[in-house]
């Protein structure tokens, strides 16, 4: 790879006034990435990148493993405001028994973005009503 | 003068001290631990293929000989990785990062992902620990690749620091705690220090410098290529690290505002250890 530029470098030393095309190239990438970065960035000072964090938690998947069973979730931070140590919590209530409770925390969960975790029943979460919903949060 | 056997092994030697003395801050750091089994192994395949690729290249510009053909650069490449994975699985197991319980899996990815930073060091160990080289074979050839050779420094320059950073949880934590107006002034801030560092230590090089070049070539030739160069590294080594999965653009582009701090500060200091 180096040693096809050497060939430009040595035209740039005689030629000055002609720009080699892969300084056009690195530059035109430069300023557009620029361009692109500071653009996000100003387009989220004007479109709620200090709004406090919203948390909802889907289930993906529910699947009987070793000792239990496992439920796969989804959570979305639906605000600009990113969430630290966001606890989830899902409880397993059939009926004539006491619920169910597992709990797990997320290191982060990004603005606008999502985490994926689970938790593990004992109970089958498809024999009562399964709930998953988010406990709390910290500032990162 | 011809390469002996003596001569190598003296070389091998810095080599060694090259991986330990880079390597060390990454060896004891423990996101490096767990990414070592939680990284893709695509990702962790790809990232060893690209430093590879980085070594030959590095090896064109400070071997510890002057190289004269591909499959030098590339034999020397390989020494350098294989210096790096010793002396990273050395070091994992007497810290005891790795116990032999561990499957075959895990301990492969840990060293692997460390011998990253160990090998590259290793390769500039040469440089840095040795006192025999020839300097002027060097300069030449780092003149002589021009704008090219420019680039891959300020690319090595940047993943080096911005891997030394990367595997830090402090990086998305500052990028989740910046407000866009905290972004905005880092990104202005590298980039201001990018351009001093380029004019003050002389990067821009020889052939570049002359009177000739005004303020604005060399920032959008040398600063605006150099931090697009840092950008684009970070984004690789985020998303290696897998840190980019799942999050959305904005949050994204606040951690390669972060990382690109450090990539863009690689980038123009380059020349001084390369």
């Amino acid at each position: 790879m180096n040693r096809e530029h050497k060939q430009g470098g040595n035209e740039t030393g005689k030629v000055a006034a002609q720009v080699p095309w892969l300084e056009w190239v690195a530059s035109c990438i430069g300023l557009l990435l620029v361009l692109g970065v500071f653009g996000v960035i100003g387009w989220q000072l004007f479109n709620g990148a200090t709004v406090p964090p919203v948390i909802t938690v889907e289930v993906e998947n529910v699947a009987p493993v070793e000792g239990g069973h496992r439920v796969l979730f989804r959570a979305r931070n639906r605000a600009g405001e990113a969430a630290a140590r966001v606890e989830i919590e899902g409880t397993v209530s059939t009926a004539g028994a006491d619920p169910e409770t597992s709990r797990v925390v997320l290191d982060y969960v990004p603005g606008h973005s999502e985490q994926q975790g689970g938790l593990f029943f004992s109970r089958d979460p498809r024999s009562g009503a399964l709930s998953l919903r988010p406990t709390g949060f910290a500032d990162p | 003068m011809p390469v002996t056997s003596e001569r190598y092994a003296i070389g091998l030697a810095r080599a060694f001290g090259g991986a330990i003395i880079f390597g060390i801050p990454l060896l004891m750091t423990m996101e490096m631990w767990s990414l070592g089994f939680s990284i893709g192994r695509g990702r962790l395949l790809l990232l060893i293929a690209f430093t590879l690729v980085l070594l030959v290249g590095l090896s064109y510009f400070s071997g510890f000989e002057k190289t004269f053909s591909l499959k030098e650069d590339a034999m020397d490449a390989f020494a350098a990785l294989g210096v790096g994975v010793v002396t990273s699985a050395v070091l994992l197991v007497v810290l005891a990062v790795i116990t032999f319980d561990m499957t075959w899996g895990d301990i492969v990815g840990r060293v692997a992902l460390q011998s990253v930073p160990a090998s590259i060091g290793a390769m500039l160990g040469r440089k840095q620990l040795g006192d025999e080289q020839d300097m002027d074979a060097e300069e030449e050839r780092k003149r002589e690749a021009g704008y090219g050779g420019e680039l891959f420094l300020m690319l090595a320059g940047a993943l080096f620091l911005a891997f030394n950073m990367a595997p830090t949880e402090e990086m998305i934590l500052i990028a989740f705690q910046m407000t866009p107006w905290h972004a905005l002034a880092l990104g202005v801030l590298s980039m201001l220090l990018l351009h001093v560092f380029v004019y003050s230590i002389g990067f821009s090089g020889q052939e570049s410098r002359p009177e000739g070049g005004t303020f604005l070539s060399t920032f959008l030739h040398f600063t605006l290529a150099g931090y697009g160069v840092a950008l684009l590294v970070s984004l690789y080594v985020l998303w290696s690290f897998g840190r980019t999965d799942g999050v959305s653009v904005a949050e994204i582009t606040n951690m390669l505002v972060v990382l690109g701090f450090p990539a863009s500060l690689g980038a123009a200091t380059a020349r001084l250890v390369v």
